[in-house]
């Protein structure tokens, strides 16, 4: 999570300053390994300007939380109803009160002071119809990869038949293994499936090494879906997650049928 | 503030348009398909309507956390629980989150989303997905095909392969 801090030195060490808009420098800290980025405020406008640019910054840099010693209640609003979240009367060292936030330290008393709005004052129905929009507004974004994965799947179930794919499979201890691996990364649906079509391997004479990696990446691959996980998670995060699973799914099910089979 | 909303509106219709593009993709493959495989074609749309339905109890139920989570737990609420430096207890209810989500994995990526703007790290936002390779309902089931010994051996693979993976995106992920 990122936290922006508006501070009067370019480090962890600085002081947290009263405005926005006003401090020599922008911190955004990422909460967890306290690795921060340093913006430079002296290019900002001056005047009332400089504080929306100031935000506009550390919003473009992802933060979700600002610290800060004050800001005006008609931004906070806005703020809180996009779900950044403001604590202000914060002073003290930009570190500490990163810490301090973590700890869930900056309680209702600085949340409710003079220049922010309590959460817990506002109406109930009002937060409720705010969430049901902003969820409903998150769900519909999603709506146009999740049609075309869905569609997707539909037309690999019907024209790769899994026959074509047990093609694959040559009687080699680790094609087979790597085969069963790019099988279960390929298809999809419910688990029991991969039950039906690893006896069926079996049946066919497949090697049970290739079937446990169909059923380990069956579950833990999921290729056709990688669109929407590449859209929600990013490109990075789907492309490394698959691969290590496949990797790591192919000397697992050798060891799974090692063992099965008594080691050696 | 005006001003800024005026430039984001032809940003914004730009990226609704781009977010169509992929789908009108796979339904021009469908037209295109259709004319040379009808039955086929059909059976796809049919296969997808399924999925579709399959889905939708899992997207519901996605679809309620979200709002839950929304409403009542802040930044710093996910932070602490499934942040960082949430330790053991994080990885624990991450894990037992992925086994216990139900469906297909698509239904279960908005919540994930939400949890990851709210502060999730990446190993956490993996490990639930790959705990969902433990599937403590189906173990009858593969009991059934595959014997004790062996579903006992997978799922406790199951398990492992899980933490892994989660500890190669947390390690390589480098965005948290």
């Amino acid at each position: 999570m990122k936290i922006a801090i508006p501070a009067d030195r370019p480090d962890l060490d600085a002081r947290v300053q009263n405005k926005l808009g006003a401090a020599p420098y922008l911190l955004v800290i990422d909460s967890d390994d306290l690795s921060f980025e340093i913006l430079d405020s002296s290019l900002l406008a001056s005047g009332p300007l400089a504080g929306l640019q100031a935000l506009s910054l550390v919003l473009d840099k992802g933060a979700t939380v600002i610290l800060v010693g004050y800001m005006s209640p008609n931004i906070i609003g806005p703020l809180q109803k996009n779900g950044i979240e403001v604590v202000t009367s914060v002073s003290g060292s930009a570190k500490e009160a990163v810490l301090r936030y973590k700890r869930g330290g900056f309680g209702v008393a600085e949340n409710n002071g003079h220049t922010s709005i309590p959460k817990s004052s506002i109406n109930f129905t009002v937060r409720f119809s705010e969430a049901w929009t902003k969820t409903a507004k998150q769900y519909l974004s999603l709506v146009p990869v999740l049609t075309a994965v869905i569609l997707l799947v539909g037309l690999f179930k019907a024209f790769l038949p899994e026959k074509l794919l047990l093609a694959l499979f040559s009687g080699n201890l680790i094609q087979d293994t790597f085969a069963g691996a790019l099988v279960g990364s390929l298809l999809t649906g419910n688990p029991i499936n991969s039950y039906v079509i690893g006896e069926t391997l079996i049946e066919l004479g497949v090697d049970l090494f290739g079937v446990a990696a169909m059923m380990l990446t069956w579950v833990s691959v999921w290729l056709i879906q990688m669109p929407v996980e590449i859209s929600i998670l990013g490109l990075r995060f789907a492309l490394i997650r698959n691969v290590a699973a496949f990797l790591v799914a192919i000397p697992s099910s050798i060891f799974v049928v090692w063992l099965y089979r008594g080691g050696m | 503030m005006s001003q800024g909303k005026a430039n984001d509106a032809p940003r914004l219709k730009r990226s609704r348009f781009r977010a169509w593009i992929f789908p009108a993709g796979v339904a021009g493959v469908y037209l295109i398909l259709y004319p040379i495989a009808p039955c086929r074609t059909l059976n796809g749309l049919g296969v997808a309507g399924q999925v579709l339905l399959q889905a939708s109890l899992p997207l519901i139920i996605s679809f309620g956390m979200m709002l839950l989570l929304n409403l009542f737990i802040t930044p710093s609420h996910v932070s602490k629980l499934l942040g960082g430096g949430a330790g053991v207890k994080g990885i624990f209810l991450s894990a037992v989150a992925g086994i216990l989500s139900m469906g297909p994995i698509f239904a279960w990526y908005p919540f994930l989303a939400t949890l990851r703007k709210k502060g999730a790290s990446d190993f956490h936002l993996a490990n639930f997905l790959s705990h969902r390779a433990v599937k403590p309902v189906l173990l009858p089931m593969m009991i059934v095909y595959f014997g004790w010994r062996f579903s006992l051996i997978f799922t406790i693979f199951c398990i492992f392969c899980a933490l892994v993976t989660a500890a190669i995106v947390g390690m390589l992920g480098g965005q948290r």
